[in-house]
């Protein structure tokens, strides 16, 4: 990991495009700015990993829960008897 | 029964008379799984409950979505500007909604925090992640209303 010190109002380029700015800092809480083109993300880092996390769970669902899905699309049918 | 079983053949899938749509590129990736940047749509219930949103890259790679209404009647996602400048929008109703679902045999829920957000006229899509909001990554699905 790269470190680097900054003041309120300096800031941090990644690469050409991404600028990441220190806004303010009060206590223990820093308001940083990010600038990047609408094609790289930026979130939370516990926001994101818990999204890949999720996504890597809903992926590629076995058949069998693939069927439990498809009985909650289903109203409830009464099995006629004697089957 | 009139649902697709998972086991189709990937011939069949990809060119399935069912498809509301061809290719949908991904203006953003989805979140972990970076190398995938095409998808088809493919209807699974003939009510249009629910579609395997299928990597073209991978037809093993597939996730299981559905339009929210039917589930979560209440949920209005707000979709800001950025977004639609991803997706190249020229007309914001034209957008489709739909939520990515952790199925289970036990329970099934269905990601609310960031759906999927695809323009039909752009055939562009991302995962937009509903940061600040409260939404449940897994909101517990129960019957269809």
């Amino acid at each position: 990991m790269l470190v680097l010190t900054r003041r309120a109002g300096e800031s941090v380029m990644i690469g050409d495009d991404v600028v990441v700015t220190v806004l303010e800092t009060r206590g223990d809480v820093v308001r940083i700015g990010i600038k990047a083109p609408r094609s790289v993300q930026v979130h939370r880092e516990e926001v994101y990993r818990e999204l890949q996390a999720v996504n890597r769970e809903a992926a590629s669902p076995d058949d069998a829960a693939v069927r439990a899905v498809t009985e909650l699309l289903r109203p409830a049918l009464i099995e006629p008897p004697g089957d | 029964m009139t649902t697709r079983t998972a086991s189709r053949p990937i011939g069949a899938i990809m060119t399935d008379a069912a498809l509301d749509m061809p290719t949908i590129d991904m203006a953003v990736p989805m979140p972990g799984f970076p190398a995938h940047r095409e998808f088809v749509l493919v209807r699974l219930n003939e009510d249009g409950l629910l579609y395997a949103f299928t990597s073209v890259d991978d037809p093993g790679l597939r996730f299981l979505v559905a339009p929210p209404e039917p589930f979560f009647p209440d949920y209005a996602p707000e979709i800001e500007g950025d977004v639609f400048a991803a997706l190249n929008t020229k007309d914001p109703d034209r957008l489709l909604v739909m939520v990515v679902i952790t199925a289970g045999v036990n329970e099934t829920t269905a990601n609310l925090m960031a759906p999927i957000i695809v323009d039909r006229d752009s055939r562009r899509a991302m995962q937009v992640v509903l940061s600040g909001s409260d939404m449940p990554v897994r909101a517990v699905m129960r019957q269809a209303y």
